[in-house]
């Protein structure tokens, strides 16, 4: 038996304990992006050299069998619906409330819009697009969406492109008024008005998509590096006064910080040093969660072959090093990639938006893994 | 032009009856014959009256080719051969052909004896339908007849399971059965060579799924074991002697070695000698893995793994049990899982698919309370888990496929259409071939346009030379002239001389004649000498002669001038050519209409 198959086999072994669910998949393309569409669908873009597949998969229903779980077969993904585009896609996002999806590539600041379709039809088809506002910066487009009627989508690619458009009708609802040219990391509603634009210096500022000024925030905390990229996360709560902020730099400080003190918005709760990978010189598919049904915990992956999960809970407010809760480390493992001294790199993660402990991940060699994980017993967090 | 059509005769787009007709270069033959298993009725069986509403099997079919054992793929064989009537070859491969008639006996059973059914098939009539088999080898190629040949080639889905290429001439159909592009412990990776057959007839049950990695299966079975070993539950596993048992025993044996574990398992009786014996026939079926640890050891001598005798069910704590039958329809199985139902510590692990009334099928469904013999009933406390280990080419293993054979058109049979459009789509664009997904009953028609290679003799080759003009180049088409020969399935082109001699036939000469006017101030005799100087300058190389009788000659082209009666300034030119030189006769009368130049003396 080879190394590399050991390896695997011990992993799969010590999953018995470390997981409740666990799926492994092989896709034709890497995917590097992907957004629920519902409970159980979840929408992928891959791309092969020159050109991308979306693809709307079902998740395998064994893993949502509550009665009858054992006498249930289906342990596939389903491919419901698929298209081709000839543009990389970069940033895929689900309209909430429709079957729309909007995507952005790298090279230009122009979105475009597909209906997923329904039962009568297989094919996502496009149905239209927004023209870009500008030349977009290194990185690319970010959007983020909020449920509203008619559905509306903010979108670009630095501070002074932000743009909420209508997506029916083209319509600019909102605009920001910024001169800063600063590219963003992430956008992200804090309630169906209020939205955090995360720039990759560190920045954040929150506006309010009624008043076309934004208020900046606040800067990172001192850090050595001065060029140092910055990405960033907020947990959405019934008000903006217990949302939490997650910002997480190159260099693998994370800083938590809240909006509860009005004087000094940017009210820091707690920091740590993580235990990542920071030499990857390859930053384009970092990701940071907060878990959305797992109180103080969140996920980051695109350092390594690995995705993390951190839990806040015990971290102080003075820099101090951190050992993940939970590390998954099966794209790692199970890579089909014939060299094993480049591992494979987690391009993407998403955690499920109802079922608190389970992840969709993705990686460069084109796996995908479905992993509903068990959080480790014991008073101390699992070393590495 | 040649085409090939291909009928699916299956029954609808859940797993089952796969039965396809294909004609190709004249021939008909029949791509597995499978029965549907959720039905009772007539609808299990293929509808073999599209053949017989004109004649009967045996006259229309050239052969019958089964895929594998499974009996969605060959369920239906004894009942078209012996009871529809066929008399023809039924070409399987050697594992198949072992193992197809006890899955066929078995399901016999399940069928008349337990279910009481009648009007089925009998055990003398799958007997009789055996004997019409003739088994195929990997990669051997096999005349069915003078014109049609198969090859069967590894599909990695069951043991003995092939794709089969069939060939007419120049033309040739794919069929792949069901296939699986990933090797695991048991069996390895369907291959084909870049055949290019016109169409690729490829199964699409699984064509929309991305499956889970076998390692996951594995990973839950042990799971289920483990925990209901550490409970103190026993477990069942109920397994064909020929499945997957072996596979399991083997992922059970490295997790107890592995974990420590102490709680006994057993396989039972007959499981051993049935399975090695048909691992030793058939290892080269296996994967590379297998066929090394055979060769160290023994397949069934086990660590861990000790012989099962029925006292040891009633023993306390716990332990884990292979026994067949895998459908729980009969024997120790039945037994065993009799003894440990009432029990909900405990465990039954279904590894395959179940027939309609056993009771494998009935608690698969779901159902709590068991019929048995003579009145009794059974309570099904214990935990019931189904885990398929079936291996199936999922949508990115049809374009592996693809990859490989390099089609010229891909039909997908048994999917849903709608379902299907967009991996259409995908296959269209991606290798620029069409794909067809006909419904069943209905046929796809796909034209070829094959080429046919002449031979030509080295004569005639030789004079083409000798006529000048570029050498021939294998890009750029060139006319030429010869005879086209057909005989004993060969075609050749020789020169007409050695064509009449091979077919013994005398020559008959034919000339063309033509008159072209011309308007010339000279006497007869100066046009006629104007005219052979014109030529001489033209035709270089060509044999010219001016002859005494008035007359010039151009190889075989006569040219004689007359004036005309009302004006001796317009002659009339009387060409005559036989059919050999009619290029060159027709380019001289067209030359001739033009005139002649003037300066000529």
């Amino acid at each position: 038996m080879s190394e590399s198959e050991e390896d695997f086999d011990n992993w799969i072994i010590d999953s018995l304990k470390s997981y409740k669910d666990l799926h492994v998949f092989q896709m034709e393309h890497p995917i590097n992006v992907m957004d629920w569409t519902s409970q159980k669908t979840v929408c992928t873009a891959g791309s092969g050299s020159s050109k991308s597949e979306i693809l709307e998969l079902c998740l395998p229903p064994k893993l949502f069998a509550d009665e009858n779980k054992s006498l249930c077969a289906g342990r596939d993904f389903t491919v419901l619906h698929g298209a081709f585009t000839d543009r990389i896609v970069s940033c895929l996002q689900h309209v909430p409330g429709t079957r729309c999806i909007v995507t952005g590539d790298e090279l230009t600041s122009d979105l475009q819009v597909w209906d997923l379709g329904g039962d009568e039809s297989d094919i996502i088809r496009r149905t239209g697009s927004i023209k870009g506002k500008s030349q977009v910066s290194e990185g690319g487009v970010r959007m983020a969406t909020t449920p509203t009627h008619p559905p509306q989508i903010l979108h670009g690619s630095t501070i002074c492109d932000i743009h909420l458009t209508e997506l029916n009708t083209g319509t600019t609802l909102y605009k920001n008024e910024s001169d800063s040219a600063e590219p963003l990391s992430s956008l992200q509603f804090l309630n169906d008005r209020v939205f955090l634009a995360s720039c990759c210096n560190g920045d954040v500022y929150i506006a309010d998509s009624r008043m076309s000024a934004s208020c900046r925030l606040s800067s990172p905390p001192e850090s050595l590096d001065r060029c140092n990229l910055w990405w960033t996360n907020a947990s959405v709560g019934p008000d903006l006064s217990s949302c939490r902020i997650i910002s997480l730099s190159a260099t693998g400080e994370a800083v938590v910080s809240d909006l509860r003190n009005q004087k000094n918005p940017r009210n820091v709760v707690s920091r740590a040093q993580l235990n990542l990978q920071t030499h990857q010189c390859n930053l384009d598919h970092v990701m940071l969660w907060w878990a959305p049904e797992l109180k103080d915990c969140f996920s980051v992956s695109g350092f390594s072959g690995e995705v993390q999960i951190y839990d806040t809970s015990h971290w102080r407010t003075e820099l101090q090093e951190v050992q993940p809760l939970f590390q998954h480390c099966g794209h790692a493992v199970s890579s089909t990639l014939s060299d094993r001294d480049v591992p494979p790199l987690v391009t993407s993660h998403i955690w499920h938006p109802s079922s608190p402990q389970t992840l969709l991940s993705a990686a460069s060699d084109g796996s995908v893994h479905v992993w509903d994980w068990v959080i480790p017993s014991g008073p101390e967090p699992e070393q590495l | 032009m040649p085409e090939i059509n291909v009928t699916p005769l299956g029954a609808g787009q859940d797993v089952g009856r796969s039965c396809i007709l294909v004609s190709i270069g004249g021939k008909n033959i029949m791509l597995d014959c499978g029965m549907h298993m959720g039905y009772n009725d007539d609808r299990r069986f293929p509808d073999f009256s599209y053949i017989t509403q004109n004649g009967r099997l045996t006259e229309f079919l050239d052969c019958v080719i089964i895929s594998h054992f499974h009996l969605d793929h060959c369920g239906a064989l004894p009942y078209m051969s012996e009871m529809v009537g066929y008399d023809g070859p039924i070409y399987m491969t050697h594992p198949t052909k072992a193992i197809c008639p006890i899955l066929l006996e078995d399901f016999r059973k399940i069928t008349v004896d337990k279910k009481g059914e009648t009007n089925f098939f009998t055990s003398q009539m799958i007997k009789d339908c055996m004997k019409k088999v003739v088994p195929l080898n990997l990669h051997q190629t096999v005349q069915v007849d003078d014109e049609l040949e198969i090859k069967a080639y590894y599909a990695g889905h069951v043991l003995g399971a092939a794709m089969v290429q069939i060939k007419v001439g120049l033309e040739s159909v794919v069929y792949t059965g069901d296939y699986n592009m990933t090797p695991d412990r048991h069996l390895g990776a369907a291959w084909i060579d870049k055949c290019r057959p016109d169409i690729l007839i490829s199964e699409s049950t699984y064509a929309t799924t991305i499956r889970d990695s076998k390692r996951c299966r594995e990973r839950d079975f042990l799971k289920k074991v483990h925990e209901t070993i550490e409970r103190g539950g026993k477990v069942l596993i109920p397994v064909f002697a020929l499945g997957r048992a072996q596979e399991l025993c083997i992922l059970l044996e490295t997790f107890w070695e592995r974990m420590n574990l102490k709680a006994p398992i057993y396989f039972s009786t007959g499981l051993t000698e049935k399975a090695n014996h048909y691992y030793k026939l058939f290892i080269t079926w296996t994967n590379q893995k297998i066929r090394k640890t055979f060769v160290q050891r023994n397949m069934f001598e086990f660590k861990h793994i000790k012989a099962f005798d029925r006292s040891y069910a009633d023993n306390p704590g716990p332990m884990v049990v292979f026994a067949t039958p895998g459908m729980l329809h009969a024997g120790q199985s039945l037994q065993i899982f009799k003894k440990w139902a009432g029990n909900e510590k405990n465990m039954v692990i279904m590894p395959g698919y179940c027939v309609q009334g056993t009771i494998g099928h009935k608690i698969l469904n779901g159902q709590k309370k068991l019929e048995m013999e003579g009145r009794a009933t059974l309570d099904v406390k214990l935990q019931v888990e189904y885990m398929s280990f079936s291996a199936h080419a999922d949508a990115k293993g049809i374009m592996q496929l693809i990859r490989m054979a390099e089609p010229r058109n891909m039909l997908l049979v048994h999917g849903e259409g709608a379902k299907m459009e967009f991996l259409k789509g995908k296959i269209e664009q991606e290798f620029s071939i069409d794909c067809y997904m006909p419904a069943n009953g209905e046929t796809v028609t796909v034209k070829t346009n094959p080429s046919v290679p002449v031979d030509i003799s080295l004569n005639l080759l030789k004079r083409e030379m000798a006529l000048g003009g570029p050498l021939p180049d294998p890009k750029k088409p060139r006319p030429m002239h010869g005879t086209l020969i057909m005989k004993e399935n060969s075609l050749k082109l020789v020169s007409s001389e050695q064509a009449l001699k091979e077919l013994g036939l005398n020559e008959h000469q034919l000339r063309f004649t033509c008159r072209v006017q011309l308007q010339d101030p000279h006497s007869d005799a100066d046009t006629l000498h104007r005219i052979y100087t014109h030529l001489k300058g033209l035709l270089k190389g060509y044999s010219i002669q001016h002859l005494p009788d008035g007359t010039v000659m151009v190889e075989s082209i006569v040219i004689k001038v007359s004036s005309s009666s009302e004006d001796t300034n317009t002659k009339v030119l009387l060409l005559s050519w036989s059919y050999q030189d009619e290029d060159l006769g027709s380019y001289l009368s067209n030359l001739l209409k033009k005139g002649l130049p003037s300066g000529l003396c």
